[in-house]
């Protein structure tokens, strides 16, 4: 045997030798994990993703629950972008949280992973259900046990510029139609460049807009392709065609559809309650108000939530359902909610709400609708699936009838997967 | 004067000059000791993911699997599955255009680079720098910046078109299917044509210039010239620039996430792109794998169809 073909022979075992490892090592694919309990140290680790100024009144609040408790509460900021796959590498290792405050609607993908623990006896001995919204509730609950508590609660209404209202001549839109006629003229008659903002961009978040039209028109995410949906998309379709909206909101956030209506480039806006402190303190001296979402064949705005979470395998479980509990007590709501910019998922923190335009957003809650049972855990699939519909209607690419009928094929095929 | 006496010195075994077999087994481990780390280091990091991810194609994994453990084995029915969906190859198909548009593209930026900057102009090395840029700058900076720049209402180009009476209001070109896959491609061209460009230039620097002054003397025109000497010249330089622009380019995610997100209404959907929503946004690793693998398959499959050529070319 020559020297050469005994190296190649040689580096041939090594290799074979280094996959025969690591196959050995992938063993039964996937994680192994929750088995390993942490240790109860009795300080609570509690993840979020509210970053900057939306971080410090949950701070102020863990702060003042340790003052009073002298238990000690250890927050992490995770980015929303990496906080679910880091939440999921967290139960893998085996080291997830105490607490973790997740998005409400993946609260059922979470709960079948194994993620979360079921907190029924926790919320059975506690018994104070009966005061949240009903819509918000239902996000924590996964075949018909408790796995989450609503922490808080936003939802979507029609923000207006008083003044481009009225130099376009038109009045506060109260139905869909009204508001397509507003949009146009306002941009017809030059007193703003757009009518409308709101985002459209590809995911999940852009599809907020059609999604609220297709709940008035009496339809839901789960029948997309039926009339309600198709009417959505062809509103929207008229709305861009019109000028009223500009064709660029599929390239918007919600932050860009905010920063066009905060600096008066759009007459009105659909977003939450969350800008409210934004345009405050970005144009102060704006004259502007919020409407309710406007109506066709119903009343219906979009929920927006977070729930709070026990890691599964907490070894602190009690201590933080404790934290959970106090959190949750309406006397810190009140304090807690007004500096976070957000409303309470329960209807006994009237405190919460004293500002006229916030309280507009609270009168909304009881119509509130938001994804449950199968449709929660495939909702952010869904709610894709809405955009690209979206997409492909503005782009031309495909007719409103194509497109709701392409999406509720692939929304079925999602739902069956 | 005495002479020395004989000293005998015992050598421990270890020390002992090896036999034969000894030396010929010494001889071929201490290449193999050589190359150990690098194939730890390859094992762990390259072979190891890619088998994994391999495998788990063969199973069906959800988030509950990669955080409990206990997938099943799924055999082929995760491929059967994703070889049946339309949006499978969809994206396929997004991804070999985006591909094949960007190859072309690029070779011929980098190639046009490659020949200008041959010649000698003054200022020529501050050119090659400047150019070098656009591969140097991270992907972030340059997705974005061309974002900006295709913006509908406030980017640069639509700006230049009003100014000189080409369009009138706003045009979206990431709002669009055509215009969308459009722009990730000369974006992706835009970055990786530098690239092209230093692997053209070496290709063109063999080249001996005897051949040229040659074709002078015959009477040969530049077009001829580059027709009959350098083309055939820089063949196997350019096929090999071509082969891993493609690989570069078929697995390109970055830039297309960070300009459309796959959008506007799946346009822009690349295998890639399509890979990451399954696993990240759907939580299916299993599909996902599926897509990674063929991700992986197609430039293997390239890979071996240019060396085989390589070698029937210089059999």
């Amino acid at each position: 045997m020559s020297r050469e073909s005994s190296v190649r022979r040689t580096a041939s075992v090594l290799t074979v030798l280094t996959a025969a490892v690591s196959l050995a090592a992938c063993g039964s694919l996937g994680g192994g994990t929750s088995e390993d309990e942490d240790d109860g140290d009795g300080v609570i680790t509690f993840w979020h993703y509210y970053g900057d100024a939306h971080g410090v009144p949950l701070q102020a609040m863990l702060d003042k629950y340790s003052d009073e408790s002298g238990v000690e509460v250890e927050a992490r900021f995770i980015p929303f972008d990496d906080f679910n796959r880091t939440l999921q590498q967290a139960a893998a290792a085996g080291t997830l949280p105490d607490i973790a405050l997740i998005n409400a609607f993946d609260t059922t993908q979470m709960a079948e992973a194994g993620i979360i623990e079921d907190l029924t006896p926790y919320a059975e001995e506690w018994g104070e259900q009966d005061a949240y919204y009903e819509t918000g509730w239902e996000s924590g609950q996964v075949d018909g046990a408790t796995y989450a508590i609503p922490h808080l609660a936003d939802v979507y209404a029609l923000y207006y510029n008083e003044d481009v209202l009225a130099e376009a001549d038109v009045e506060v839109p109260e139905t869909w139609d009204e508001l397509e006629a507003a949009a146009t003229k306002i941009t017809q008659s030059d007193a703003a460049p757009n009518g409308l903002a709101m985002s459209g961009i590809e995911g999940a978040e852009g599809a907020t807009g059609v999604l609220l039209r297709t709940l008035a028109a009496g339809g839901d995410l789960a029948d997309f392709g039926g009339e309600a949906g198709v009417a959505a998309l062809e509103s929207m379709q008229r709305m861009t065609e019109s000028g009223g909206l500009s064709e660029g909101f599929l390239t918007w956030n919600e932050d860009d559809a905010m920063a066009a209506f905060t600096n008066g480039e759009a007459g009105m806006a659909i977003n939450s309650a969350s800008a409210i402190n934004v345009i405050r303190e970005s144009a102060p001296d704006l004259a502007w108000s919020v409407a309710p979402l406007p109506e066709d064949v119903t009343e219906a705005t979009f929920l927006s939530a977070e729930n709070l979470t026990i890691g599964a395998g907490s070894g602190d479980a009690d201590a933080a359902w404790d934290l959970i509990e106090w959190m949750q007590q309406p006397s810190e709501l009140e304090e807690y909610l007004p500096a976070r910019n957000k409303l309470p998922a329960r209807d006994d923190v009237p405190g919460a709400v004293t500002d006229p335009e916030r309280a507009t957003f609270a009168d909304q809650l009881v119509n509130a609708w938001a994804p449950n049972g199968d449709m929660a855990a495939r909702s952010n699939e869904a709610l894709t699936l809405v955009q690209q519909a979206l997409q492909s209607v503005i782009s031309g690419a495909a007719s409103p009838t194509d497109a709701a009928a392409d999406t509720q094929a692939a929304i079925d095929e999602a739902m069956g997967s | 004067m005495t002479a020395a006496a004989p000293v005998h010195v015992e050598i421990p075994p270890g020390l002992a000059r090896p036999g034969r077999r000894g030396r010929r087994a010494r001889r071929l481990l201490a290449p193999a000791l050589f190359v150990l780390p690098a194939v730890v280091f390859v094992g762990a990091t390259v072979v190891y993911p890619l088998l994994y991810s391999v495998l788990q194609s063969f199973f069906d994994v959800g988030l509950r699997e990669v955080v409990q453990g206990g997938a099943r084995w799924a055999g082929l029915d995760n491929y059967v599955d994703q070889f049946g969906r339309s949006r499978f190859w969809y994206s396929f198909f997004i991804s070999i255009v985006y591909a094949a548009g960007s190859v072309v593209l690029t070779f011929a930026a980098g190639l046009g680079l490659a020949l200008l900057l041959r010649r000698a102009f003054r200022g020529r090395n501050v050119l090659r720098a400047l150019i070098l840029i656009a591969w140097v700058l991270p992907t972030v900076v340059s997705a974005n910046v061309w974002r900006w720049l295709l913006d509908g209402s406030y980017g640069l180009l639509n700006a230049a078109l009003r100014a000189v009476g080409l369009l009138e209001g706003d045009l979206f070109w990431l709002g669009r299917p055509v215009t969308a896959i459009a722009a990730v491609v000369v974006a992706t061209a835009w970055s990786f044509a530098p690239f092209a460009m230093i692997l053209l230039s070496a290709g063109l620097e063999g080249i001996s210039r005897t051949l040229y002054e040659a074709a002078r003397i015959d009477g040969a025109s530049p077009w001829q010239q580059f027709r009959y000497i350098t083309r055939p010249q820089l063949r196997p330089v350019a096929l090999a620039a071509l082969l891993l622009i493609f690989i570069y380019t078929f697995k390109t995610f970055d830039t297309i996430f960070l300009m459309t997100a796959g959008g506007p209404g799946g346009a822009t959907t690349t295998l890639p792109v399509y890979a990451y929503n399954e696993a990240f946004e759907f939580s299916r690793f299993d599909t996902a794998a599926v897509a990674t693998t063929v991700l992986m398959v197609v430039p293997i499959v390239l890979s071996v169809a240019y060396f085989r050529t390589l070698r029937k070319e210089n059999a």
